[in-house]
Protein backbone atom coordinates (compact mmCIF):
# COMPACT_ATOMS: atom_id res chain seq x y z
CA UNK A 1 0.00 0.00 0.00
CA UNK A 2 1.01 3.45 -0.79
CA UNK A 3 1.66 5.97 1.69
CA UNK A 4 -0.81 8.04 0.98
CA UNK A 5 -3.24 5.29 0.24
CA UNK A 6 -2.44 3.95 3.95
CA UNK A 7 -3.09 7.69 5.16
CA UNK A 8 -6.49 7.63 3.91
CA UNK A 9 -7.25 4.01 5.05
CA UNK A 10 -6.54 5.52 8.47
CA UNK A 11 -8.71 8.57 8.32
CA UNK A 12 -11.54 6.51 6.71
CA UNK A 13 -11.35 3.89 10.14
CA UNK A 14 -11.66 6.72 11.70
CA UNK A 15 -14.59 8.65 10.25
CA UNK A 16 -16.51 5.27 9.81
CA UNK A 17 -16.32 4.90 13.54
CA UNK A 18 -17.15 8.28 14.25
CA UNK A 19 -20.36 8.12 12.00
CA UNK A 20 -21.60 4.93 13.35
CA UNK A 21 -21.00 6.68 17.17
CA UNK A 22 -18.21 5.15 18.44
CA UNK A 23 -16.89 7.60 21.11
CA UNK A 24 -14.63 10.10 19.09
CA UNK A 25 -11.18 9.08 21.32
CA UNK A 26 -11.37 5.20 20.90
CA UNK A 27 -12.32 5.74 16.28
CA UNK A 28 -8.89 7.61 16.78
CA UNK A 29 -7.22 4.67 18.62
CA UNK A 30 -8.71 1.65 16.80
CA UNK A 31 -7.89 3.63 13.17
CA UNK A 32 -4.40 4.51 14.98
CA UNK A 33 -4.02 1.40 16.01
CA UNK A 34 -4.67 -0.66 12.53
CA UNK A 35 -2.83 1.69 10.95
CA UNK A 36 0.24 1.29 12.67
CA UNK A 37 0.26 -2.74 12.71
CA UNK A 38 -0.42 -2.04 8.95
CA UNK A 39 3.45 -0.41 8.66
CA UNK A 40 5.19 -1.57 11.47
CA UNK A 41 3.82 -4.87 12.75
CA UNK A 42 2.24 -5.92 16.07
CA UNK A 43 5.33 -5.31 18.18
CA UNK A 44 6.44 -1.96 18.14
CA UNK A 45 2.51 -1.49 18.90
CA UNK A 46 2.60 -3.53 21.61
CA UNK A 47 5.76 -1.43 23.85
CA UNK A 48 4.82 1.46 22.33
CA UNK A 49 1.73 1.05 24.10
CA UNK A 50 3.67 -0.52 27.30
CA UNK A 51 4.84 2.98 28.13
CA UNK A 52 1.97 5.08 26.82
CA UNK A 53 -0.30 5.43 29.16
CA UNK A 54 2.63 6.46 31.80
CA UNK A 55 3.98 9.22 29.50
CA UNK A 56 0.47 10.77 29.12
CA UNK A 57 -1.17 10.76 32.56
CA UNK A 58 2.11 11.41 34.76
CA UNK A 59 2.98 14.16 33.27
CA UNK A 60 3.75 16.93 35.42
CA UNK A 61 2.91 19.74 32.24
CA UNK A 62 -0.32 18.26 31.87
CA UNK A 63 -1.17 18.30 35.11
CA UNK A 64 -2.34 21.98 34.68
CA UNK A 65 -5.46 20.85 32.54
CA UNK A 66 -7.56 18.44 35.46
CA UNK A 67 -6.61 21.22 37.81
CA UNK A 68 -8.21 24.20 35.72
CA UNK A 69 -10.96 21.65 35.63
CA UNK A 70 -10.88 21.44 39.29
CA UNK A 71 -10.81 25.25 39.75
CA UNK A 72 -13.89 25.53 37.03
CA UNK A 73 -16.13 23.22 39.06
CA UNK A 74 -14.79 24.81 42.25
CA UNK A 75 -16.72 28.26 40.89
CA UNK A 76 -19.38 26.62 39.24
CA UNK A 77 -20.53 25.06 42.14
CA UNK A 78 -19.20 27.93 45.12
CA UNK A 79 -22.01 30.49 44.25
CA UNK A 80 -19.73 32.92 42.71
CA UNK A 81 -22.07 33.11 39.39
CA UNK A 82 -24.84 34.77 41.52
CA UNK A 83 -23.17 37.73 42.28
CA UNK A 84 -21.04 38.37 39.52
CA UNK A 85 -24.43 38.88 37.29
CA UNK A 86 -26.04 40.48 39.79
CA UNK A 87 -23.01 43.33 39.99
CA UNK A 88 -23.09 42.76 35.80
CA UNK A 89 -26.96 43.82 35.91
CA UNK A 90 -26.86 46.64 38.24
CA UNK A 91 -24.10 47.98 35.66
CA UNK A 92 -26.29 47.90 32.59
CA UNK A 93 -29.73 47.96 33.36
CA UNK A 94 -30.11 51.41 32.34
CA UNK A 95 -29.39 50.34 28.87
CA UNK A 96 -31.60 48.47 25.80
CA UNK A 97 -30.53 45.08 26.01
CA UNK A 98 -28.47 45.49 29.22
CA UNK A 99 -29.16 42.33 31.18
CA UNK A 100 -28.28 40.49 27.81
CA UNK A 101 -25.15 42.55 27.96
CA UNK A 102 -24.91 41.70 31.66
CA UNK A 103 -24.96 38.29 30.87
CA UNK A 104 -22.28 38.28 28.34
CA UNK A 105 -20.04 40.41 30.91
CA UNK A 106 -20.35 37.72 33.61
CA UNK A 107 -19.88 34.94 31.28
CA UNK A 108 -16.77 36.73 30.62
CA UNK A 109 -15.71 37.56 34.60
CA UNK A 110 -16.63 33.87 35.25
CA UNK A 111 -13.87 32.87 31.87
CA UNK A 112 -11.25 34.25 33.78
CA UNK A 113 -11.34 31.93 36.32
CA UNK A 114 -12.89 29.00 34.31
CA UNK A 115 -11.19 27.02 31.09
CA UNK A 116 -14.22 25.55 29.85
CA UNK A 117 -17.01 27.08 27.49
CA UNK A 118 -19.73 24.69 28.42
CA UNK A 119 -19.34 25.00 31.64
CA UNK A 120 -19.24 28.91 31.70
CA UNK A 121 -22.43 28.84 29.16
CA UNK A 122 -24.16 26.10 31.86
CA UNK A 123 -23.25 28.25 35.09
CA UNK A 124 -24.15 31.57 33.88
CA UNK A 125 -27.39 30.14 32.11
CA UNK A 126 -28.42 28.90 35.56
CA UNK A 127 -28.29 32.73 37.35
CA UNK A 128 -28.89 34.41 34.33
CA UNK A 129 -31.81 32.81 32.05
CA UNK A 130 -34.41 32.53 34.55
CA UNK A 131 -33.85 36.85 34.78
CA UNK A 132 -34.06 37.10 31.08
CA UNK A 133 -37.13 35.73 30.72
CA UNK A 134 -38.85 37.11 33.46
CA UNK A 135 -38.07 41.07 32.31
CA UNK A 136 -39.35 39.74 28.48
CA UNK A 137 -36.49 38.59 27.37
CA UNK A 138 -37.24 36.47 24.03
CA UNK A 139 -35.66 32.70 24.15
CA UNK A 140 -34.01 33.78 20.95
CA UNK A 141 -32.02 36.02 22.38
CA UNK A 142 -31.67 34.59 26.01
CA UNK A 143 -30.18 31.42 24.68
CA UNK A 144 -28.29 32.81 21.98
CA UNK A 145 -26.55 35.33 24.48
CA UNK A 146 -25.66 33.01 26.94
CA UNK A 147 -24.56 30.30 24.28
CA UNK A 148 -22.22 32.50 22.44
CA UNK A 149 -20.99 33.81 25.96
CA UNK A 150 -20.17 30.95 27.15
CA UNK A 151 -17.14 30.59 24.46
CA UNK A 152 -15.86 33.53 26.29
CA UNK A 153 -14.92 30.75 28.45
CA UNK A 154 -11.81 29.68 26.50
CA UNK A 155 -10.88 32.93 24.57
CA UNK A 156 -10.57 34.27 28.13
CA UNK A 157 -7.85 32.42 29.69
CA UNK A 158 -7.49 30.13 31.89
CA UNK A 159 -8.39 27.98 28.41
CA UNK A 160 -7.82 24.21 28.16
CA UNK A 161 -7.96 24.37 24.46
CA UNK A 162 -5.05 26.76 24.49
CA UNK A 163 -3.04 24.89 27.14
CA UNK A 164 -3.37 21.76 24.74
CA UNK A 165 -2.15 23.58 21.85
CA UNK A 166 0.85 24.61 24.04
CA UNK A 167 1.76 21.42 25.38
CA UNK A 168 1.32 19.94 21.42
CA UNK A 169 3.34 22.81 19.95
CA UNK A 170 5.93 22.98 22.87
CA UNK A 171 4.87 26.84 23.34
CA UNK A 172 4.68 28.91 26.89
CA UNK A 173 1.18 28.83 28.21
CA UNK A 174 1.62 32.12 30.11
CA UNK A 175 2.71 33.94 26.88
CA UNK A 176 -0.45 32.22 25.03
CA UNK A 177 -2.63 33.07 27.67
CA UNK A 178 -1.01 36.60 27.49
CA UNK A 179 -1.91 36.89 24.30
CA UNK A 180 -5.47 35.61 24.30
CA UNK A 181 -6.47 38.56 26.78
CA UNK A 182 -7.01 41.13 24.77
CA UNK A 183 -8.77 39.13 21.83
CA UNK A 184 -11.09 37.80 24.77
CA UNK A 185 -11.64 41.02 25.74
CA UNK A 186 -12.54 42.34 21.95
CA UNK A 187 -14.57 39.04 22.13
CA UNK A 188 -17.05 40.23 25.24
CA UNK A 189 -16.97 44.02 23.28
CA UNK A 190 -18.07 42.54 20.08
CA UNK A 191 -20.94 40.35 21.53
CA UNK A 192 -22.39 43.48 23.54
CA UNK A 193 -22.08 45.22 20.63
CA UNK A 194 -24.06 42.35 18.45
CA UNK A 195 -26.77 42.73 21.28
CA UNK A 196 -27.15 46.46 20.96
CA UNK A 197 -27.44 46.40 17.65
CA UNK A 198 -29.72 43.31 17.45
CA UNK A 199 -32.26 44.39 20.05
CA UNK A 200 -32.48 48.14 17.74
CA UNK A 201 -32.97 46.15 13.80
CA UNK A 202 -35.15 43.38 15.11
CA UNK A 203 -37.74 44.97 17.45
CA UNK A 204 -39.80 42.66 20.54
CA UNK A 205 -36.46 40.60 21.65
CA UNK A 206 -35.83 42.60 24.45
CA UNK A 207 -37.98 44.92 26.71
CA UNK A 208 -38.12 48.57 25.97
CA UNK A 209 -37.48 49.47 29.72
CA UNK A 210 -35.29 47.63 32.36
CA UNK A 211 -34.78 48.43 35.81
CA UNK A 212 -31.85 46.86 37.00
CA UNK A 213 -30.57 46.75 41.09
CA UNK A 214 -28.85 49.67 42.10
CA UNK A 215 -24.67 49.79 42.53
CA UNK A 216 -24.31 49.34 45.87
CA UNK A 217 -21.22 48.45 48.02
CA UNK A 218 -22.89 44.87 48.62
CA UNK A 219 -23.45 44.31 44.90
CA UNK A 220 -19.62 45.76 44.17
CA UNK A 221 -18.41 43.27 46.84
CA UNK A 222 -19.61 40.05 44.82
CA UNK A 223 -16.95 40.37 42.29
CA UNK A 224 -14.46 40.27 45.00
CA UNK A 225 -13.60 36.64 45.18
CA UNK A 226 -13.23 36.36 41.21
CA UNK A 227 -10.86 39.28 40.74
CA UNK A 228 -8.76 38.21 43.54
CA UNK A 229 -8.61 35.16 42.17
CA UNK A 230 -7.88 36.24 39.03
CA UNK A 231 -5.35 38.40 40.45
CA UNK A 232 -3.79 36.16 42.32
CA UNK A 233 -3.30 33.64 40.14
CA UNK A 234 -2.26 35.46 36.61
CA UNK A 235 -0.30 37.61 39.24
CA UNK A 236 1.53 35.03 40.26
CA UNK A 237 2.17 33.89 36.95
CA UNK A 238 3.20 37.05 35.23
CA UNK A 239 4.87 37.96 38.56
CA UNK A 240 7.39 35.06 37.85
CA UNK A 241 5.78 33.57 41.63
CA UNK A 242 5.35 30.65 39.83
CA UNK A 243 4.44 28.52 36.52
CA UNK A 244 1.28 28.11 34.88
CA UNK A 245 1.06 24.41 36.36
CA UNK A 246 1.20 26.14 40.11
CA UNK A 247 -0.92 28.85 39.14
CA UNK A 248 -3.33 26.09 38.89
CA UNK A 249 -3.21 25.04 41.85
CA UNK A 250 -2.77 28.01 43.65
CA UNK A 251 -6.77 28.90 41.35
CA UNK A 252 -8.02 25.67 42.87
CA UNK A 253 -7.21 26.28 45.96
CA UNK A 254 -8.34 29.72 46.13
CA UNK A 255 -11.62 29.19 44.33
CA UNK A 256 -12.23 26.79 47.29
CA UNK A 257 -11.63 28.93 49.59
CA UNK A 258 -13.85 31.46 48.52
CA UNK A 259 -16.65 28.70 48.19
CA UNK A 260 -16.13 28.15 51.48
CA UNK A 261 -16.26 31.38 53.06
CA UNK A 262 -19.56 31.69 50.94
CA UNK A 263 -20.54 28.90 53.19
CA UNK A 264 -21.56 27.38 49.58
CA UNK A 265 -19.27 23.80 49.33
CA UNK A 266 -20.14 21.04 51.54
CA UNK A 267 -18.55 17.50 51.32
CA UNK A 268 -21.75 16.34 48.89
CA UNK A 269 -20.86 19.75 46.53
CA UNK A 270 -17.07 18.88 47.20
CA UNK A 271 -17.95 14.95 45.57
CA UNK A 272 -19.97 16.98 42.67
CA UNK A 273 -16.97 18.44 41.77
CA UNK A 274 -14.91 15.24 42.04
CA UNK A 275 -17.32 13.57 39.51
CA UNK A 276 -17.65 16.30 37.03
CA UNK A 277 -13.79 16.94 37.06
CA UNK A 278 -13.71 13.26 36.28
CA UNK A 279 -15.94 13.38 33.78
CA UNK A 280 -14.52 16.57 31.63
CA UNK A 281 -11.08 15.32 32.15
CA UNK A 282 -11.00 11.81 31.91
CA UNK A 283 -12.78 12.66 28.55
CA UNK A 284 -9.70 14.62 27.72
CA UNK A 285 -6.87 12.17 28.36
CA UNK A 286 -8.79 9.61 26.59
CA UNK A 287 -8.48 11.76 23.42
CA UNK A 288 -5.19 12.53 24.17
CA UNK A 289 -4.49 8.79 24.15
CA UNK A 290 -6.19 8.29 20.73
CA UNK A 291 -4.93 10.90 18.87
CA UNK A 292 -1.50 10.04 19.78
CA UNK A 293 -1.54 6.55 18.43
CA UNK A 294 -3.26 8.37 15.37
CA UNK A 295 -0.71 10.78 15.11
CA UNK A 296 1.86 8.01 15.34
CA UNK A 297 0.77 5.95 12.36
CA UNK A 298 -0.06 8.96 10.33
CA UNK A 299 3.68 9.78 11.28
CA UNK A 300 4.94 6.58 10.13
CA UNK A 301 3.25 7.45 6.36
CA UNK A 302 5.50 9.95 6.25
CA UNK A 303 2.68 12.23 4.49
CA UNK A 304 2.21 14.90 7.04
CA UNK A 305 5.97 15.77 6.79
CA UNK A 306 5.49 15.77 3.35
CA UNK A 307 2.64 18.08 3.10
CA UNK A 308 4.52 20.19 4.73
CA UNK A 309 7.23 20.62 1.73
CA UNK A 310 4.53 20.72 -0.67
CA UNK A 311 1.87 23.30 1.02
CA UNK A 312 5.59 25.44 1.29
CA UNK A 313 6.49 24.12 -2.97
CA UNK A 314 2.87 25.78 -3.65
CA UNK A 315 4.14 29.66 -2.88
CA UNK A 316 0.59 30.85 -1.88
CA UNK A 317 0.13 33.57 0.50
CA UNK A 318 1.34 32.53 4.09
CA UNK A 319 -2.23 34.09 5.36
CA UNK A 320 -4.30 32.46 2.66
CA UNK A 321 -2.87 29.08 4.06
CA UNK A 322 -4.05 30.16 7.65
CA UNK A 323 -7.26 31.35 5.96
CA UNK A 324 -7.98 28.10 4.52
CA UNK A 325 -7.02 25.98 7.25
CA UNK A 326 -9.11 28.56 9.34
CA UNK A 327 -12.04 27.27 7.11
CA UNK A 328 -11.51 23.77 7.69
CA UNK A 329 -11.63 23.83 11.11
CA UNK A 330 -15.13 25.31 10.74
CA UNK A 331 -16.17 23.18 8.94
CA UNK A 332 -14.71 20.17 10.77
CA UNK A 333 -15.92 22.19 14.06
CA UNK A 334 -19.49 21.43 13.08
CA UNK A 335 -19.33 17.65 13.70
CA UNK A 336 -16.51 17.27 15.90
CA UNK A 337 -15.33 18.87 19.15
CA UNK A 338 -12.71 21.22 19.83
CA UNK A 339 -10.52 19.17 21.82
CA UNK A 340 -10.47 15.96 19.47
CA UNK A 341 -9.69 18.39 16.27
CA UNK A 342 -6.85 20.70 17.90
CA UNK A 343 -5.02 17.14 18.96
CA UNK A 344 -5.79 15.33 15.36
CA UNK A 345 -4.72 18.15 13.30
CA UNK A 346 -2.34 20.67 14.76
CA UNK A 347 0.62 17.82 14.69
CA UNK A 348 -0.10 18.18 11.21
CA UNK A 349 -0.74 22.01 10.33
CA UNK A 350 1.70 23.26 12.94
CA UNK A 351 4.63 22.04 10.95
CA UNK A 352 2.92 23.23 8.20
CA UNK A 353 2.60 26.64 9.32
CA UNK A 354 6.02 27.40 11.00
CA UNK A 355 7.34 26.37 7.69
CA UNK A 356 6.01 29.76 5.68
CA UNK A 357 7.36 32.98 6.09
CA UNK A 358 4.96 35.43 7.97
CA UNK A 359 7.62 38.12 8.33
CA UNK A 360 7.32 37.74 11.86
CA UNK A 361 9.98 35.81 15.11
CA UNK A 362 9.11 31.95 14.68
CA UNK A 363 7.77 32.29 18.36
CA UNK A 364 5.71 34.82 17.90
CA UNK A 365 3.53 32.76 14.48
CA UNK A 366 3.14 29.85 17.02
CA UNK A 367 1.77 32.55 19.65
CA UNK A 368 -0.03 33.74 16.58
CA UNK A 369 -1.60 31.12 15.33
CA UNK A 370 -2.68 29.65 18.95
CA UNK A 371 -4.80 32.22 19.07
CA UNK A 372 -6.56 32.20 15.39
CA UNK A 373 -6.97 28.07 16.18
CA UNK A 374 -8.94 29.29 19.46
CA UNK A 375 -10.79 32.14 17.89
CA UNK A 376 -12.09 28.91 14.77
CA UNK A 377 -12.69 26.14 17.48
CA UNK A 378 -15.65 28.94 19.26
CA UNK A 379 -17.29 28.51 15.84
CA UNK A 380 -18.49 25.15 15.99
CA UNK A 381 -19.27 25.25 19.58
CA UNK A 382 -22.18 27.22 18.11
CA UNK A 383 -22.90 26.39 14.72
CA UNK A 384 -25.15 23.65 13.71
CA UNK A 385 -25.62 20.42 13.58
CA UNK A 386 -23.69 20.32 17.06
CA UNK A 387 -22.85 23.48 18.66
CA UNK A 388 -22.49 21.98 22.12
CA UNK A 389 -23.11 25.12 23.80
CA UNK A 390 -26.33 25.79 21.92
CA UNK A 391 -27.19 22.35 23.01
CA UNK A 392 -26.77 23.06 26.66
CA UNK A 393 -28.22 26.00 26.80
CA UNK A 394 -31.37 25.09 25.30
CA UNK A 395 -31.64 22.09 27.28
CA UNK A 396 -31.91 24.71 30.00
CA UNK A 397 -34.66 26.61 29.11
CA UNK A 398 -38.13 24.84 29.08
CA UNK A 399 -40.08 25.79 26.26
CA UNK A 400 -37.05 26.95 23.54
CA UNK A 401 -37.13 25.57 20.50
CA UNK A 402 -33.69 24.32 19.31
CA UNK A 403 -34.09 26.66 16.17
CA UNK A 404 -35.07 29.78 17.52
CA UNK A 405 -31.88 29.15 19.65
CA UNK A 406 -29.78 28.90 16.66
CA UNK A 407 -31.60 31.92 15.12
CA UNK A 408 -30.33 33.45 18.13
CA UNK A 409 -26.72 32.90 17.81
CA UNK A 410 -26.51 34.54 14.42
CA UNK A 411 -25.60 37.87 15.59
CA UNK A 412 -22.62 36.18 17.78
CA UNK A 413 -21.50 34.55 14.43
CA UNK A 414 -21.32 37.51 12.59
CA UNK A 415 -19.42 39.38 15.93
CA UNK A 416 -17.50 36.02 15.61
CA UNK A 417 -16.40 36.42 12.00
CA UNK A 418 -15.41 39.97 12.29
CA UNK A 419 -13.39 39.71 15.12
CA UNK A 420 -11.71 36.26 13.52
CA UNK A 421 -10.66 38.29 10.40
CA UNK A 422 -9.49 41.24 12.23
CA UNK A 423 -6.93 39.27 14.25
CA UNK A 424 -6.11 37.18 11.17
CA UNK A 425 -4.93 40.41 9.60
CA UNK A 426 -3.48 42.03 12.47
CA UNK A 427 -1.64 39.99 14.25
CA UNK A 428 0.01 42.73 16.99
CA UNK A 429 -3.42 43.13 18.52
CA UNK A 430 -2.99 39.39 19.61
CA UNK A 431 1.22 39.73 20.37
CA UNK A 432 1.61 43.03 22.21
CA UNK A 433 1.11 42.20 25.23
CA UNK A 434 3.06 39.21 25.24
CA UNK A 435 5.49 41.68 24.33
CA UNK A 436 5.44 42.96 27.75
CA UNK A 437 5.68 40.32 29.73
CA UNK A 438 9.06 39.13 27.99
CA UNK B 1 -23.95 -3.73 37.66
CA UNK B 2 -23.70 -1.72 41.11
CA UNK B 3 -20.60 -2.92 42.10
CA UNK B 4 -19.02 -1.74 38.95
CA UNK B 5 -20.47 1.61 39.86
CA UNK B 6 -19.84 1.84 43.84
CA UNK B 7 -16.44 1.01 42.45
CA UNK B 8 -16.30 3.65 39.73
CA UNK B 9 -17.65 6.51 42.50
CA UNK B 10 -14.76 5.35 44.80
CA UNK B 11 -12.33 6.00 42.09
CA UNK B 12 -13.69 9.47 41.01
CA UNK B 13 -13.30 10.31 44.71
CA UNK B 14 -9.77 8.97 45.36
CA UNK B 15 -8.66 10.82 42.33
CA UNK B 16 -10.28 14.20 43.79
CA UNK B 17 -8.57 13.48 46.94
CA UNK B 18 -5.09 13.07 44.79
CA UNK B 19 -5.86 16.37 43.28
CA UNK B 20 -6.28 18.18 46.26
CA UNK B 21 -3.31 16.36 47.66
CA UNK B 22 -1.30 17.76 44.76
CA UNK B 23 -2.69 21.36 45.30
CA UNK B 24 -1.87 21.36 48.49
CA UNK B 25 1.69 20.11 48.30
CA UNK B 26 2.22 22.79 45.36
CA UNK B 27 0.67 25.87 47.39
CA UNK B 28 3.04 25.07 50.37
CA UNK B 29 6.30 24.29 48.35
CA UNK B 30 5.73 27.60 46.41
CA UNK B 31 4.31 29.53 49.74
CA UNK B 32 8.03 28.09 50.96
CA UNK B 33 9.58 29.26 47.96
CA UNK B 34 8.23 32.54 47.88
CA UNK B 35 8.55 33.71 51.71
CA UNK B 36 11.15 31.64 54.00
CA UNK B 37 13.18 30.13 50.67
CA UNK B 38 12.42 26.88 51.61
CA UNK B 39 11.50 24.49 48.91
CA UNK B 40 9.97 21.01 48.41
CA UNK B 41 12.45 19.23 46.16
CA UNK B 42 11.15 17.47 43.49
CA UNK B 43 7.49 18.96 44.02
CA UNK B 44 6.75 19.04 40.51
CA UNK B 45 7.71 14.94 40.15
CA UNK B 46 5.24 14.27 43.21
CA UNK B 47 2.52 16.26 41.44
CA UNK B 48 3.07 14.20 37.75
CA UNK B 49 3.19 10.70 39.62
CA UNK B 50 -0.24 11.61 41.42
CA UNK B 51 -1.89 13.26 38.45
CA UNK B 52 -1.16 10.11 36.67
CA UNK B 53 -2.96 8.11 38.74
CA UNK B 54 -5.63 10.81 39.25
CA UNK B 55 -6.11 10.66 35.62
CA UNK B 56 -6.33 7.06 35.29
CA UNK B 57 -8.78 6.87 38.13
CA UNK B 58 -11.43 9.01 36.68
CA UNK B 59 -11.72 7.13 33.99
CA UNK B 60 -14.46 4.52 35.15
CA UNK B 61 -16.61 7.38 36.24
CA UNK B 62 -16.84 8.84 32.83
CA UNK B 63 -17.41 5.63 31.10
CA UNK B 64 -20.16 4.95 33.40
CA UNK B 65 -22.11 8.24 32.66
CA UNK B 66 -20.94 8.02 29.04
CA UNK B 67 -18.95 11.04 29.00
CA UNK B 68 -16.54 10.44 26.52
CA UNK B 69 -18.01 12.52 23.57
CA UNK B 70 -19.15 11.23 20.17
CA UNK B 71 -20.37 12.13 17.46
CA UNK B 72 -24.45 11.86 16.91
CA UNK B 73 -24.71 13.86 13.94
CA UNK B 74 -24.65 11.31 11.53
CA UNK B 75 -27.10 9.01 13.40
CA UNK B 76 -29.44 11.29 14.38
CA UNK B 77 -32.46 10.55 12.34
CA UNK B 78 -31.66 6.68 12.99
CA UNK B 79 -34.32 5.02 15.42
CA UNK B 80 -33.60 4.85 19.19
CA UNK B 81 -33.06 1.19 18.90
CA UNK B 82 -30.57 1.68 15.97
CA UNK B 83 -28.94 4.00 18.22
CA UNK B 84 -28.67 2.35 21.51
CA UNK B 85 -27.22 -1.02 19.14
CA UNK B 86 -24.33 1.10 17.67
CA UNK B 87 -23.82 2.48 21.27
CA UNK B 88 -23.48 -0.83 22.14
CA UNK B 89 -20.97 -1.17 19.59
CA UNK B 90 -18.91 1.82 20.41
CA UNK B 91 -18.66 0.56 24.45
CA UNK B 92 -17.52 -2.70 22.96
CA UNK B 93 -14.81 -1.04 21.13
CA UNK B 94 -13.58 1.01 24.11
CA UNK B 95 -13.99 -2.09 25.86
CA UNK B 96 -11.31 -3.56 23.75
CA UNK B 97 -8.97 -0.75 23.59
CA UNK B 98 -9.72 -0.26 27.24
CA UNK B 99 -8.62 -4.01 27.65
CA UNK B 100 -5.26 -3.80 25.11
CA UNK B 101 -4.48 -0.63 27.68
CA UNK B 102 -5.12 -2.29 31.09
CA UNK B 103 -2.59 -5.32 29.23
CA UNK B 104 0.42 -3.39 28.29
CA UNK B 105 0.34 -1.07 30.97
CA UNK B 106 0.67 -4.11 33.47
CA UNK B 107 3.99 -4.78 31.02
CA UNK B 108 4.72 -1.74 31.10
CA UNK B 109 4.50 -1.62 35.11
CA UNK B 110 6.39 -5.22 35.26
CA UNK B 111 9.09 -3.69 32.95
CA UNK B 112 9.41 -0.36 35.53
CA UNK B 113 9.51 -2.90 38.38
CA UNK B 114 12.60 -4.58 36.90
CA UNK B 115 14.50 -1.51 35.66
CA UNK B 116 13.81 0.05 39.00
CA UNK B 117 12.78 3.35 36.90
CA UNK B 118 12.49 6.14 39.36
CA UNK B 119 12.01 9.85 38.87
CA UNK B 120 14.88 12.31 38.65
CA UNK B 121 15.18 13.78 41.78
CA UNK B 122 13.10 11.74 44.21
CA UNK B 123 14.03 8.94 42.58
CA UNK B 124 9.90 8.23 42.69
CA UNK B 125 9.28 4.53 41.71
CA UNK B 126 7.58 4.84 38.88
CA UNK B 127 5.84 1.08 39.41
CA UNK B 128 3.99 2.43 41.87
CA UNK B 129 2.29 5.04 39.13
CA UNK B 130 1.98 1.77 37.43
CA UNK B 131 0.01 -0.03 39.95
CA UNK B 132 -2.22 3.28 40.52
CA UNK B 133 -2.94 2.70 37.05
CA UNK B 134 -3.75 -0.32 36.31
CA UNK B 135 -6.59 -1.05 38.18
CA UNK B 136 -9.24 1.55 37.43
CA UNK B 137 -8.42 1.23 33.54
CA UNK B 138 -9.48 -2.74 34.13
CA UNK B 139 -12.58 -1.32 36.10
CA UNK B 140 -13.09 1.37 32.70
CA UNK B 141 -12.67 -1.88 30.79
CA UNK B 142 -15.15 -3.96 32.76
CA UNK B 143 -17.96 -0.84 32.96
CA UNK B 144 -17.82 -0.71 29.19
CA UNK B 145 -18.26 -4.50 28.39
CA UNK B 146 -21.23 -4.69 30.83
CA UNK B 147 -22.55 -1.33 29.02
CA UNK B 148 -21.81 -3.42 25.69
CA UNK B 149 -23.36 -6.66 27.01
CA UNK B 150 -26.37 -5.45 28.88
CA UNK B 151 -27.12 -2.18 27.88
CA UNK B 152 -26.97 1.18 29.56
CA UNK B 153 -30.05 1.66 31.58
CA UNK B 154 -27.79 1.09 35.01
CA UNK B 155 -25.34 3.99 35.00
CA UNK B 156 -24.16 6.12 37.77
CA UNK B 157 -26.87 9.02 37.55
CA UNK B 158 -29.48 7.97 39.96
CA UNK B 159 -26.26 6.86 42.77
CA UNK B 160 -24.34 10.21 42.47
CA UNK B 161 -27.95 12.48 43.40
Amino acid sequence: MTPVMLTLLIFAIMLALMAARAPIAISMFVAGAVGYVLQAGWMPLASFLNTQAFARFASYDLSVIPLFILMGNFATQGGISRALFGFASSIMSRFKGGLAMAAVMACAAFGAICGSSVATAATITQVALPEMRRLGYSGRLATGTLAAGGTLGILIPPSVPLVIYAILTEQNIAKLFAAAMVPGIIAMLGYMVAIAIYVRLVPGHAPEHEEGPPITLQSLSGIVPIAAIFVIVFGGIYGGLFTPTEGAAVGAASTFIAALVKREIDWAKFKLCFYSTAESSAMIFLIFLGADLMNSALALTQVPAQMAGIVQGWGLPPLAVVGAIMLFYVVLGSVMDELSMILLTIPIFFPMIMGLDFGMPKESVAIWFGIMVLMTVGFGMLAPPVGLNVYVVNGMAKGVPIAESYRGVVPFLISDTLRTLLLLFFPPISLWLVGYIG
Amino acid sequence: MTLLSRLAKVCAVLAGVLLTVITLITCASLIGRNTIGWTLVGDFELSGSAAGAAVALFMPWCQLERGNIMVDFFTARASVATQEKLDRFGALLLALAMGLMTWRTTVGGLNAWASKAGSMMLGFPEWLVYVGMVPPLLLTTLIALAQAVRGFEFGGTELAQ
